[in-house]
């Protein structure tokens, strides 16, 4: 017998249901055997033909699946949908909850500020990976025992509410608040965890700490405002001529707090602009008028898109 | 210009249900596998030996052919017969495949008019 017809069974078998396999063993043998008498019967050379007719019936393992009539695919439509839904659903939250919850104990509790964001963001990714599998292998594990709980039917009443075209997405939402978030986290990390440290290797905060009593927690204020906002924004929708206001309101604060302190030399730590050559040699200028203008820049687009969007929406 | 690979994917969709019609059809006498694939493929049926033989398999399973093992040629040979469910299962098939004939020839009358 030929070995690599016999190595095209066995690989074809392995696969196959079992209760059959003898059966379908003797049948598909005798048809590789009748396919190849007829391309020898032709002229062909027996191994040239045995090679041709193997790839003619392909994969064995596909052909396995059809006998066996199961579907190759990991999760299919019946499933699909509910999938996403419910895979979409975790990942927006629940890492980044988790994320911030590591990250706030860690910086509290564990009395290690400095190392909170690495850690928080490390949770995070780890939440996303162990959701996205653990979902993932329930939902294939359902679709391979037939066990279909029934999935309710979607029905009319199921369409979402609103207008059609909703201008602000969870994933922008997400987004946004990440964004505050960062700039929140960023304000303790740049005091304990500076890359600059000094003679006696303490870190140096890069802003000025005297500002802690005057000026940064106005920031945090705006801030956390920006966050009520975005939720506010969220809940809504869309941008309303209100939240327009309120949104412009915050920005400015914002911008001409960041501006000021950096064009009068305030925001950035003396003792750190004194230990970091360039920035003592004229540094501070170029440094507060490119921030200047990033901040400008930013507050300008933002300002122009919630109003183009807000007027989209006009009744 | 519509494309090779979109032509050929319709055309496949078209002929799909059409093999179990053929097969039902051709074993109202016996036979083995490779013998009905090239018996099919001589209608004008292109069919894939490895769609064939699990689809047999398959419609067998269903009841609606019955096997038969020949052991008397060199080889031990399968042979499928369509059973009298298939056939009722047939009818109802050549049945909906001529009210698609008629639905599709009064569609192209009716647009000509």
């Amino acid at each position: 017998m030929n070995s690599m017809t016999d190595r095209y069974l066995a690989a074809t078998l392995r696969a196959a249901p079992a209760p059959r396999r003898a059966e379908i063993a003797t049948e598909l043998r005798a048809a590789i055997e009748d396919m190849i008498e007829d391309r020898t019967g032709a002229g062909q050379d027996p191994a040239t033909a045995e090679r041709a007719v193997l790839t003619e019936l392909g994969h064995p393992e596909r052909l396995a699946a059809r006998y066996a009539d199961r579907r190759l695919q990991l999760i299919g439509p019946a499933y699909y949908l509910v999938w996403q839904r419910v895979l979409r659903g975790l990942l927006t939250v629940v890492p980044a909850l988790v994320g911030v919850v590591v990250g706030v104990l860690k910086a509290t509790v564990g009395d290690q500020p400095g190392a909170a964001i690495g850690a928080g963001i490390a949770a995070a990714f780890q939440t996303g990976v162990q959701i996205a599998f653990w979902v993932t292998v329930s939902f294939a594990v359902l679709e391979r025992t037939n066990a279909a709980p029934d999935l309710p039917e979607w029905t009319v009443d199921q369409l979402p509410e609103g207008p059609a075209e909703r201008d602000v997405t969870l994933t922008d939402a997400c987004a946004s608040i990440a964004l505050v978030l960062l700039l929140l986290a960023f304000l303790p990390w740049q005091h304990f965890q500076s890359w600059v440290a000094d003679t006696d290797g303490r870190r140096v905060p890069i802003l000025d700490p005297a500002l802690w009593r005057s000026w940064l927690p106005v920031l945090v204020v705006l801030l956390v405002a920006t966050l009520a906002l975005e939720v506010a924004k969220y809940r809504t929708g869309r941008w309303t001529w209100r939240l327009v206001a309120v949104n412009a309101a915050l920005d400015l604060a914002f911008a001409a707090a960041v501006s000021w302190l950096l064009l009068t030399d305030r925001l950035l730590n003396p003792d750190l602009v004194a230990r970091v050559d360039w920035l003592r040699e004229g540094g501070v200028g170029t440094v507060a008028r490119t921030a200047v203008v990033v901040v400008a820049a930013i507050t300008v687009w933002d300002l122009m898109e919630s109003v183009v969007k807000a007027r989209r929406h006009r009744p | 210009m519509v494309s090779e690979e979109i032509l050929r994917t319709h055309l496949q969709e078209l002929r799909r249900g059409t093999v179990v019609v053929a097969s039902l059809v051709a074993l109202r006498r016996p036979d083995y596998g490779y013998a009905l694939l090239q018996r099919l493929a001589g209608h004008g049926f292109g069919v894939d030996a490895n769609t064939l033989y699990p689809l047999l398999r398959r419609l067998e399973e269903q009841g609606l052919l019955t096997s038969e093992w020949n052991t008397e040629e060199s080889r031990p040979r399968k042979f499928y017969r369509t059973s009298a469910d298939g056939e009722t299962v047939l009818g109802r098939l050549l049945a909906e495949l001529a009210a698609v004939q008629v639905s599709v020839t009064g569609l192209i009358e009716g647009v000509d008019r």
